[in-house]
């Protein structure tokens, strides 16, 4: 408090300039040290915070209190938001306990995500809604009970523009027919897994809502008349039709003359769908930037490549799946020479002599992906690197000729490269990761089933990839205490690490994780030499971690277990399925750790029933999926499979 | 009945106030979408087929008078608009909006006419389906602007007509509607759909069907309003107006109506319902029966000379279909007065076996009710019910804030699940969390309150303030590993206590 007495500090500066500072800050932590600084800062902080992500639903009062101008909010990670908590939130808090202010919070939201809030029904979306008057976007997603009196609660959102309802399993045309008719001005729309809907919804959705830019009709069992309706939409631009079993290329006739301002179109995993087909899109839609036809294409045929030559902009195709001749991909990179991303995987026909014709013309190739392009070897990975120097991505998994040879042309040549997939590709060696760690900008790598590869290897990351925030070593058998030490040493921002059944990890490395800091995602599998002490160092190290996979560790003691229980408090997922854990021990996981929403319990040698049922009961209230031994469904007590069934729980039964 | 009977005399007493009269009818929709319903009808009851044939070419032919005057009327509209202005439950945005929409509507129109004269300047020897399916589009089109067109002055005429009577005679001063009648409220009856007043929004309702009648019993309006009634055969007379005396009348005799065949076979007696039916016959007894002429239809020779309309009258005294009632309204044909007789003086004897309520005395209307009873009913937020999901879906493309309402049983299912039984359970189970936790005097304070208010808040509020320890809160992961254990031990405490409890529960 010194500080404001002289005048000659940053504390003095005039609050228009902090706010200035304030929104220079881009890192979600510097905003952090920002606020704690003093309460002038914290102030300047409350009234700048846009966006807001709750993870843990006890704050949200304070925290909605706090933040008076936000304008998106999202719930997704909250572990119970229903109805009561929405009416509690819109009645009781506000700024001051003065009546009019209360529910002011919401009153200048935009956007609002709702994934995964399965409590959440139609009265409480109704409150919302009402209380919302400026809402643009709502994400519904995976909300498993939202039906169509939730989407008419949701209509009467008139400003809406996006909205997400991938896998809302109720919804049916009459619930898709309210949001048309009340959201008329809809730009995107997601409706994957909305099982429900038919062609009448599609169509009439169509006629509503005309300025619809970007549609997913997604695992739909949908028709060619929906598309026949879709191509109407004067303005769409996205349009997604993975997996839509009974469209067809009559259908993708109605696409060629509809749609003016198509851009992107998905038509991966449409069984009905053939290269005609798709020659009829490309025909009818020139600028046509992304095509996605994985795994519906037998042939990359010529006709389809004839068509191609004319798509001049296109920027990304993939095709995974489809057998291609060496002559196809002269064609491709003499035509479409502003490619940027290619998906190639499991191809029939890519060659070392196709990929070098390829990358010979498309130089922009930022995303490459060979994954099962098993006659790929180190000639190729050359020619790639030497062509494509802007590549971020390249993903070559179980391509097993590669050898250290093409990582060293990769190290030497894209230097930008951000994302490697590795796994299953033996040629890998210690040597070939010692090329690769000069890509300095790698942040994912995938190193799964590298069974060459020793600590030596890895240290090379750990000294020169300093950016990485996913390391995946599963099965690297080779790796030991002393790699995740030289990991643990440079890799400070990894956020994602899999030790699946590398057997010779042991306490001593475990401590190393623990000094992790950002560390949220942990999968460490049937490691059999670590025990309580190693999963202490880590609960109490890592703690943002937020999904910890541990099944079959089974010389994990209680102790670790009380650890975890005591100080992982973000944890989110856990698996313990086989692990020796204790019904005390359990009920401390299960009932302490307050955002715990999904728990894998099987095969539990230390427990008894009445643990389990004992530990459902400490968590029923918050968790959302759970998957038990499947001879304890007539050995619970009835009563407690009720409440989580009725809380919106899904069991599975292993 | 007597509201059917009802309604036909106020038709009859409007329509003879001339050409001003205008009558909106936004019911029956569903006969002009769909031809094969009125197909069904027509087979039942035999109608004139040419003549419907004709009418649907006359109306066609109509419908492209009219609209050629559309564009001209907007001005008219205009001036309604300012007159009816000063109403106040009328709404001048949603029309400004229906203007623009029609604005644009001919704009659009008036585009494609030009392409259709363009391309006639270029291929000339080739009147293909192109131009055929482009004159749909244009006709297609222009029905709608009209539908739009009146569906915006009938909400306007609707608002009017509730609230001062006097307004219709200024209305009458815009000549261009004065012509368009309606068919009206009769066939609303018919369509066993509720009247108007259930819409709520009239206003977005147009019409879906057109018709011209005018007063001077013009055959070609009185063919037109056949096409619409065919549903119901006793109620064609209804625009017909015939003058007594200008045709002759016939009436045939309980039993003769009753009896389940009209035509015999001369030779050996078997009765048949149709004439067709009996001709087929014929052919049996000798191949004179087999020429041409034998097995043509016999109403076709006389149709050449002018003969006088034959009329039928019902033998029940004191109903209004009998001669001797004073608002006689004769009925068409037998068949009319078959089903008029059946339907209005003798019992309903045939039940639906589903629904076990519905009654009827004419076994067609039970074969039509059986077919939809049951069955999911397709509600529209207007009141409107349809058998099938692709009509209701067809009715709310067509009208603009429409929706499909929720069936009302839905809403005792869903908060009965979620709230009710089950969190209260949740409430129970939950460890008396609250009663430890909170240190925020002003949660505990709502938490007091809304036990009140809302369904078993507190269900719903013990987690939530559990854990609401005594942090500023304005962190979000502020919890140092040691700072919380307190309450972590209280909780280990207060939920031994607990685990007792429940074992003796069970």
């Amino acid at each position: 408090m010194l500080s404001f007495q002289s005048s000659k500090n940053v504390l003095s500066l005039a609050e228009d300039l902090l706010f200035r500072i304030y929104e220079l800050l881009a890192a979600e932590s510097d905003r952090k040290s920002f606020r704690l600084v003093c309460r002038e800062f914290r102030r300047i902080d409350s009234l700048t915070r846009r966006h807001l992500r709750v993870i843990r639903i006890e704050f949200l009062p304070i925290l909605l209190r706090k933040y008076p101008r936000l304008q998106s909010l999202d719930l997704s990670a909250c572990p119970r938001i229903d109805d009561g908590v929405v009416s509690l939130l819109l009645t009781r808090v506000g700024r001051g306990s003065n009546s009019p202010s209360l529910g002011h919070w919401a009153w200048g939201l935009k956007s609002l995500v709702l994934s995964r809030a399965t409590g959440l029904r139609f009265s409480g979306l109704e409150m919302l809604t009402r209380a919302c008057p400026c809402l643009e976007s709502v994400d519904v997603s995976y909300c498993c009970g939202f039906g169509d009196r939730e989407a008419a609660a949701l209509s009467s959102a008139v400003g809406l523009r996006e909205l997400n309802m991938d896998k809302c399993l109720q919804l049916t045309d009459v619930g898709l027919a309210k949001i048309a008719v009340g959201c008329s001005k809809l730009e995107k729309l997601s409706l994957k897994w909305c099982m429900e809907i038919t062609d009448l919804g599609i169509d009439l959705l169509c006629k509503k809502c005309v300025d619809l830019k970007y549609l997913d009709v997604s695992y739909l069992k949908v028709t060619n008349e929906s598309l026949h309706s879709i191509a109407s939409l004067l303005k769409l631009e996205v349009l997604g039709l993975m997996a839509c079993p009974l469209i067809d290329d009559v259908g993708l006739q109605f696409i060629e003359r509809g749609c003016p301002s198509l851009k992107v179109i998905d038509v991966s995993r449409c069984e009905g769908v053939s290269s005609s087909g798709l020659i009829y899109v490309v025909r009818g839609h020139r600028n046509l930037l992304e095509l996605n036809a994985g795994y519906c294409l037998s042939e990359l045929s010529t006709a389809l490549l004839h068509q191609m030559k004319n798509l001049n902009h296109l920027e990304v195709i993939r095709i995974d799946g489809a057998r291609i001749s060496e002559t196809s991909f002269q064609v491709i990179s003499a035509n479409c020479k502003s490619l940027v991303e290619i998906g190639l995987s499991k191809c029939v026909g890519v060659t070392n002599m196709g990929i070098m014709r390829l990358v010979s013309a498309c130089i922009n190739l930022r995303v490459l992906n060979l994954t099962c392009c098993h006659s790929i070897t180190d000639t190729a990975i050359s020619a790639i690197a030497y062509s494509c120097r802007s590549l971020v991505c390249l993903k070559v998994e179980s391509c097993n000729m590669i050898t250290e040879k093409g990582l060293c042309q990769l190290g030497s040549f894209c230097l930008l490269l951000e994302e490697i997939d590795l796994t299953d590709c033996c040629g890998v060696n210690d040597k070939g990761l010692e090329y690769l760690s000069r890509c300095s900008e790698l942040s994912c790598l995938k190193l799964g089933l590298c069974t060459n590869i020793s600590n030596k290897g890895l240290s090379y990351i750990g000294s020169n990839c300093l950016k990485i925030h996913e390391l995946d070593l599963y099965r690297c058998t080779g790796i030991g205490d002393d790699g995740l030490e030289a990991l643990s040493n440079g890799c400070k921002k990894l956020r994602k690490l899999n030790l699946s059944y590398c057997n010779a990890v042991s306490d001593r490395g475990l401590a190393y994780i623990g000094r992790l800091e950002e560390l949220s995602d942990l999968e460490m599998r049937a490691l059999h030499k670590i025990t309580g002490v190693g999963l202490e160092a880590v609960a109490v190290g890592c703690k943002k971690l937020a999904d910890l996979d541990m099944k079959h560790c089974e010389k994990v003691g209680d102790s670790g277990f009380w650890a975890l229980a005591y100080y992982s408090k973000n944890l989110r997922q856990i698996n313990l399925s086989y692990c020796g854990i204790s019904d005390m021990a359990l009920c401390m996981v299960m009932g302490n750790l307050s955002r715990l929403q999904e728990a894998k319990l099987v095969h539990l040698s230390n427990s008894t029933v009445e643990g389990v049922e004992l530990a459902l009961r400490a968590c029923c209230a918050r968790i959302k999926k759970v998957k038990l031994f499947a001879p304890l469904r007539f050995m619970l007590s009835s009563e407690i499979l009720e409440i989580l069934h009725a809380r919106g729980c899904i069991i599975r039964w292993d | 009945m007597d509201l059917k009977e009802r309604v036909c005399d106020e038709l009859q007493k409007e329509v003879p106030k001339g050409a001003s009269s205008t009558n909106f009818n936004t019911q029956h929709q569903q006969k002009w979408e769909d031809p094969s319903s009125t197909l069904d009808y027509s087979t039942r009851i035999e109608p004139p087929f040419q003549a419907f044939n004709q009418t649907c070419q006359t109306q066609s032919l109509l419908l492209c008078n009219n609209q050629i005057k559309v564009p001209m009327q907007d001005g008219s509209i205009n001036d309604l608009l300012q007159q009816a202005s000063k109403i106040q439950d009328w709404d001048p945005s949603a029309m400004l909006n229906n203007l623009s929409f029609l604005e644009q509507k001919i704009h659009q129109l008036q585009d494609l006419v030009y392409l259709i004269i363009a391309q006639k300047g270029q291929v000339l020897g080739r009147p293909d389906e192109l131009l055929v399916q482009q004159q749909q589009l244009v006709t297609a089109d222009l029905t709608s602007i009209i539908i739009q067109l009146i569906s915006t002055a009938g909400s306007l005429l609707s608002s009017v007509k509730q609230t001062l009577s006097a307004a219709t005679t200024s209305l009458g001063q815009c000549g261009e509607f004065g012509g368009v009648v309606f068919p009206s409220s009769a066939q609303r009856l018919n369509d066993g759909v509720q009247p108007q007043n259930a819409g709520g929004s009239k206003v977005s309702e147009p019409p879906n069907s057109i018709d011209i009648t005018s007063n001077n019993g013009n055959e070609q309006n009185n063919h037109i309003v056949e096409e619409h009634e065919l549903k119901d055969e006793e109620d064609a007379e209804e625009g017909e107006n015939l003058l007594p005396g200008t045709y002759e009348i016939l009436q045939l005799e309980k039993e003769e109506i009753l009896a389940p065949h009209t035509h015999f076979c001369t030779i050996c007696g078997k009765g048949f319902k149709r004439d067709a039916n009996l001709r087929m016959h014929m052919r049996g007894h000798g191949d004179k029966y087999k020429t041409p002429g034998a097995l043509a239809k016999p109403t076709k020779e006389s149709s050449s000379e002018p003969t006088i309309i034959k009329r039928y009258s019902c033998p029940y005294a004191g109903c209004k279909r009998n001669k001797d009632h004073k608002k006689f309204q004769p009925l068409k044909t037998i068949l009319c007065v078959k089903n008029h007789y059946k339907r209005t003086h003798c019992d309903k004897s045939y039940i639906c076996s589903r629904c076990n309520t519905k009654k009827f005395s004419v076994i067609a209307d039970l074969k039509t009710h059986e077919k939809h009873c049951g069955k999911d009913k397709w509600l529209c937020s207007c009141g409107t019910t349809f058998s099938r999901k692709d009509k209701l879906f067809g009715h709310i493309t067509l009208f603009q804030g429409h929706t499909p309402a929720i069936p009302s049983d839905e809403i005792k299912v869903a908060p009965a699940g979620t709230s009710d039984g089950a969190t209260n359970k949740v409430g129970s189970v939950n460890f008396n969390l609250s009663s430890y936790v909170s240190s925020e005097s002003e949660v505990q304070s709502s938490s007091m309150d809304i036990k009140g208010g809302i369904d078993d808040a507190v269900g719903y509020f013990s987690p939530l303030s559990f854990d609401t320890c005594n942090f500023g809160g304005f962190h979000e992961f502020p919890r140092p590993p040691f700072d919380d254990s307190e309450s972590s031990f209280a909780f280990l405490l207060s939920r031994s206590c607990n685990y007792s409890q429940k074992s003796g529960e069970e």
